[in-house]
């Protein structure tokens, strides 16, 4: 019961004026954005200062399916750009891409998403240099054919980037928390008979404790995930065989989603017998920012980029709504079996152990995509502090055993490892970082503690560079022997 | 006979890509042999950046993303035509 009531209050609550835009403007940046646009910047005669942050951008922009991870993660590691950039792209994608980032400003707040992306691009760009410098003389010789794997410049299209706007501005306008968003500016009284009973009765079936966390089910939400259910049949019709051509059901599952969202922007009242529906300053903007996505991607979008845009952003529901439902379910049950002492004594403060134990969680504890965002919300509820909570969300899309097992064969045994002992001591130093400004301590302090930790690793380098150069001085014709791919 | 082969790790995508080009061969109607190819090492000795990769006789027509059955006929073509030439 905890489980399904979970999942219902989740789904009205949360799911719609934030999670589907989400997934239109992943489909966007998939389908929309040519991939050497980007990808021009990782090839290797590209200056270290513009590689690393475009493999960062890449991450953020390309790579939402791990499809796509893997394999530019190895083109750029063996033909282009090296192990660190590759690295940074590696790091970034799973933690600050699109999806990711708008989930989590949409779930457990805005500080959280700007410190994950913000500490995510540092340390991604830290570790990125760190495992160069490291592995220096075994970076591959790379074949000099593939060059032009990096080459091109193609642009985004005019209407490509005007639907991008577009559709940042429905995702602001139907999220923010903004209390001019909220001023009633009109209202229509429906008469639907015995609409109090039924929001009584969606009272008693999921109750409604907010200390706990728990958020109950108006019918306005009853109704809005029966919409969606509605949507999800008719994209499977008209969406499926979107390569073979637009049709009736496109427009039918088009006209779901503008509904779905509408209705979702309505403020509603219920009384016993009638219904008020109150348009606000948020109702209007959603609406104008879908008449005007229409337009834009029926007029002026190209239609095979129509076509792929639609496809991609379809896929994406396909692959992870299913994962982040079953996974909402099973957080239902689990803040049940969950006693809030355990998680106040690990992780309460932001203790250096705390962080380390919110990293260890994530390494250890493998959810699919996305789904460590509803995870992260109960574990907050539960009492722990926004500190731990970062390291947790920064290691765990990192570090699964699946991940790792992923690339260690394109990066052998000891670089794989040396990078995820790297990630898991940065997760656990974003965390205490964020937690103490979060604790309200003064920048200096932080600055001073970031500094006191560059300057032991800088201590460490100096150290290293020592032993190579006494290695060399001894043995004049380093062997590659570290070298698997050569 | 034309070689060709869907490159991908197995996603959605490439599925897609499969079944277009398995229905591109059916409706031309050429002789064709169509292999998967999931593997990451194999995949990366083709000159491509992103998955679904679609190769015909060797050559990379087509990746990271998923192309139309009309699209794909164009390129079955262009292949028949070249190995004709060499002939």
């Amino acid at each position: 019961m905890g489980g399904l009531g979970n999942l219902a209050s989740y789904l009205a609550a949360h799911v719609l004026l934030c999670l589907v835009p989400a997934f239109y403007i992943a489909g966007a940046m998939t389908a929309l954005i040519p991939k050497p646009a980007v990808t021009r910047f990782l090839g290797r005669s590209t200056p270290k200062g513009l590689s690393y942050p475009a493999a960062a951008l890449a991450g953020s922009l390309l790579a939402v399916c791990s499809c796509t991870i893997v394999p530019l993660f190895a083109g750029i590691y063996r033909k282009g750009a090296g192990i660190g950039p590759a690295l940074t792209f590696l790091f970034f994608a799973p933690a600050a891409n699109i999806l990711a980032l708008i989930y989590t400003g949409g779930v457990i707040g805005v500080d959280l998403a700007l410190a994950r992306l913000v500490l995510g691009l540092a340390f991604g760009i830290g570790i990125g240099l760190l495992m160069a410098a490291l592995f220096r003389d075994a970076d591959i010789a790379h074949d000099a054919a593939t060059d032009s794997l990096f080459a091109g410049e193609p642009h985004l299209a005019g209407a490509a980037a005007l639907l991008f706007v577009v559709l940042i501005a429905l995702l602001l306008v139907g999220t923010l928390k903004l209390d001019a968003l909220a001023t009633p500016i009109a209202q229509v009284t429906v008469g639907v008979p015995f609409v109090g009973r039924v929001d009584t009765a969606l009272h008693q079936l999921v109750p409604f404790d907010a200390t706990k966390g728990e958020e109950g089910l108006t019918s306005q939400g009853a109704a809005l995930i029966l919409l969606l259910l509605i949507t999800g049949l008719a994209s499977w019709r008209g969406l499926e065989h979107i390569h073979q051509g637009f049709s009736r059901w496109t427009g039918v599952a088009s006209a779901l989603v503008v509904l779905t969202l509408v209705f979702a922007a309505v403020q509603v009242v219920t009384h016993a017998n009638s219904l008020d529906l109150i348009i606000t300053p948020r109702t209007t903007g959603v609406a104008a920012a879908l008449a005007a996505t229409i337009l834009i991607a029926w007029r002026w979008l190209p239609r095979a980029l129509l076509r792929d845009w639609l496809w991609e952003s379809w896929r994406f529901v396909k692959q992870i709504f299913p994962l982040l439902i079953a996974g909402v379910f099973a957080v239902g049950i689990l803040r049940m079996l969950i006693q809030p002492e355990w998680i106040e004594t690990l992780a309460g403060t932001n203790s250096l152990l705390g962080n380390i134990a919110g990293v260890l969680f994530g390494v250890f504890m493998y959810f699919p995509t996305l789904v460590e965002v509803p995870i992260a919300k109960m574990l907050l509820g539960l009492g722990m502090h926004r500190g731990p909570l970062l390291a947790y969300l920064m290691a765990d899309p990192e570090l699964s055993l699946q991940s790792i097992l992923m690339i260690t064969p394109i990066l052998g045994r000891l670089r794989t490892w040396t990078y995820v002992g790297w990630v898991a001591l940065f997760s656990a130093l974003a965390g205490l970082v964020y937690g103490a400004w979060v604790d309200g301590a003064r920048l200096a302090m932080i600055a001073l503690y970031i500094t006191g930790f560059v300057a032991l690793l800088a201590c460490g380098f100096a150290a290293l560079e020592r032993h190579r150069r006494a290695m060399r001085a001894r043995n004049p014709l380093p062997t590659p022997s570290t070298v698997r791919e050569a | 006979m034309l070689d060709i082969k869907v490159l991908g790790p197995g996603c959605a995508n490439c599925k897609k890509v499969e079944a277009i080009a398995q229905q591109a061969v059916l409706a031309m109607g050429v002789e064709a042999n169509i292999a998967k190819v999931t593997r990451i090492e194999e995949i990366l000795e083709y000159n491509l950046l992103s998955t679904p990769g679609l190769v015909v006789n060797s050559k990379v027509v087509c990746s990271g993303r998923v192309p139309s059955p009309a699209e794909v006929s164009t390129w079955l073509a262009d292949a028949l035509e070249a190995a004709l030439h060499a002939n």
